[in-house]
């Protein structure tokens, strides 16, 4: 029995010529689709996170009230960065005349402007 | 009519495919442009989104700060503050409760970390009672016990305790203070408890060696919160020393501090106009040789001008959509599975104790739009407008002829 040309078995080949056979227009609309479907997908993932991480916001207002929290451990280098809500906004330059600010959070946190 | 949408819509999606061929010819210039593009727009969205989850922590969190904090101010800087003020608080009315506290910093030279110490009567605070719930295991020193300390799950892991309980700290005069770990705050609130050390008022005036009769700060509680900027001016007035934090103001401050005018989101915003600029300016000079051809042949083969717009329109509208979604994706995967790691150096800087940022970012349609406008819009009236002015030009003319 005489085999068939490769191109006939081959799977790349096939879905080549069905993609040839296509609109442009229709793959991009597929492309367009599959995006979209992973952007849905993250946002119900984001969606149950948010709910777990909402479940833990007894513990930070427990924490809060009773210790007096003032603000976020985010960046723990330099006292205006990680106290910037009780640090007054001189603080970055207070260390000497002329001294400029240099911690690289400082870069990140802008200066508090409600004091 | 239905024959008439019909056509219409045919006639749209052939111009769409031949804006597809268009760009799949020029493939390369295309994906660097996309490329570009969605980069700009990953490097602005992830400012956004990792700004706005902060602020909004901030905002669910702070809502049960203190009603107002009062510090001491001297030369322009913060120092103790006077035990005794609690007397002329007391005259002020509708003030209900005054807890005095004392805080500070430790910079521990052996791990060249820095540790927020914090010692109060917890038992005077609301919510006292309820702390023990933050605590992932332990539980609060009681009221007179000495040498107890809760600490931050990264105080924890910095002095490697790893079954041990006790722990030394230093005083300024370098004689050595022991504490016995009590309890250990929960993964759940490292961002606010990661750096934290909490024992008693004594042991914290001891460790810092602040003399009796002064304390860092009070957190003030009134009976009425509709009152607290009043309270808080009749602070101000009696105590022309201090300086009086209200609750609101502290709020502000976390929805000002993130923000565009900050050194790195100048950074960012900068470095998104220069891209929009270059990209702006090269087509604005106008379409190369062959672009201009191609459109030329096209008006001798019978497209009108609107035809040659809209085949321009889609292939803008496919480029900055596609760039939009790629890089708008891309930064939500990089704020949410990888924790901002690229923004971290910036965001945390030289800090040894680091939160393991679980961020969430609200994705809001306004904010979506916004990016839009910045982006997608500016880039169609870039690539459309000099081809409208090439398309007016009549085919005899642009061929040479």
């Amino acid at each position: 029995m005489p085999r068939l040309p490769s191109r006939w078995c081959s799977p790349c080949a096939t879905a080549r010529r069905c993609a040839e056979a296509m609109r442009p227009a229709f793959l991009f609309f597929i492309l367009l689709c599959l995006l979209l479907a992973l952007d849905g997908a993250l946002l119900a993932a984001g969606r149950s996170r948010s709910k777990a991480q909402g479940a833990s916001l007894g513990k930070l207002a427990a924490a809060t009230s009773a210790l007096g929290l003032t603000d976020l451990a985010v960046a723990t280098e330099a006292r205006y960065t990680r106290h910037p809500a009780v640090s007054d906004p001189m603080a970055p330059f207070m260390d000497h005349p002329g001294a400029i600010e240099h911690f690289p959070t400082g870069a990140f946190w802008r200066p508090p402007s409600s004091h | 009519m239905a024959t008439i949408s019909r056509t219409n819509l045919e006639k749209q999606l052939n111009i769409l495919d031949y804006a597809l061929s268009s760009l799949w010819r020029r493939r390369l210039k295309s994906l660097s442009v996309l490329l570009v593009f969605a980069a700009v727009i990953f490097l602005l969205a992830s400012f956004q989104m990792v700004t706005q989850a902060l602020t909004d922590k901030a905002r669910q969190v702070l809502v049960h700060t203190p009603e107002i904090t009062l510090q001491k101010m001297s030369a322009g800087r913060q120092e103790a503050i006077p035990l005794a003020y609690q007397e002329q608080l007391a005259g002020i009315f509708g003030i209900r409760k005054v807890v005095p506290r004392i805080w500070g910093y430790y910079f521990d030279e052996v791990r060249l970390a820095n540790y927020t110490v914090m010692g109060m009567a917890v038992d005077q605070m609301p919510e006292g009672a309820r702390l023990d719930t933050a605590l992932a295991s332990g539980a609060m020193p009681g009221p007179d016990e000495q040498g107890r300390a809760v600490i931050g799950q990264a105080i924890s892991k910095a002095l490697a305790l790893e079954g041990r309980a006790t722990f030394s700290l230093f005083r300024p005069d370098l004689s050595l203070k022991g504490f016995t770990v009590s309890g250990e705050f929960s993964s759940d609130t490292d961002i606010l408890t990661n750096d934290l050390m909490v024992m008693s008022l004594a042991d914290a005036r001891d460790l810092f060696a602040l003399p009796s009769g002064l304390v860092t700060d009070f957190c003030i509680y009134v009976a009425n919160p509709k009152e607290i900027e009043t309270i808080a001016k009749k602070i101000a007035a009696a105590l022309p020393s201090v300086r009086v934090l209200t609750r609101p103001q502290i709020q502000k401050t976390y929805q000002v501090v993130f923000g565009w005018r900050s050194g790195f989101g100048s950074i960012c915003l900068l470095a998104a106009l220069a891209a929009f600029v270059i990209l702006a300016w090269d087509k604005a000079s106008g379409l190369s040789p062959e672009e201009r051809r191609e459109i030329a042949i096209l008006k001798v083969l019978g497209w009108e001008t609107s035809d040659i717009l809209a085949v321009r329109f889609w292939e803008s509208v496919i480029v900055s959509g596609l760039a939009c979604l790629a890089g708008m994706t891309a930064a939500y995967l990089h704020v949410v599975y990888f924790a901002a790691a690229l923004f971290r150096p910036v965001l945390m800087g030289w800090s040894v104790l680091r939160p393991e940022l679980q961020l969430a970012p609200r994705i809001e349609a306004g904010d979506v739009l916004l990016l839009i406008a910045f982006t997608v819009i500016p880039y169609l009236a870039a690539t459309v407008i000099p081809a409208w002015r090439s398309a007016t030009v009549p085919a005899d003319s642009a061929l040479g002829g």
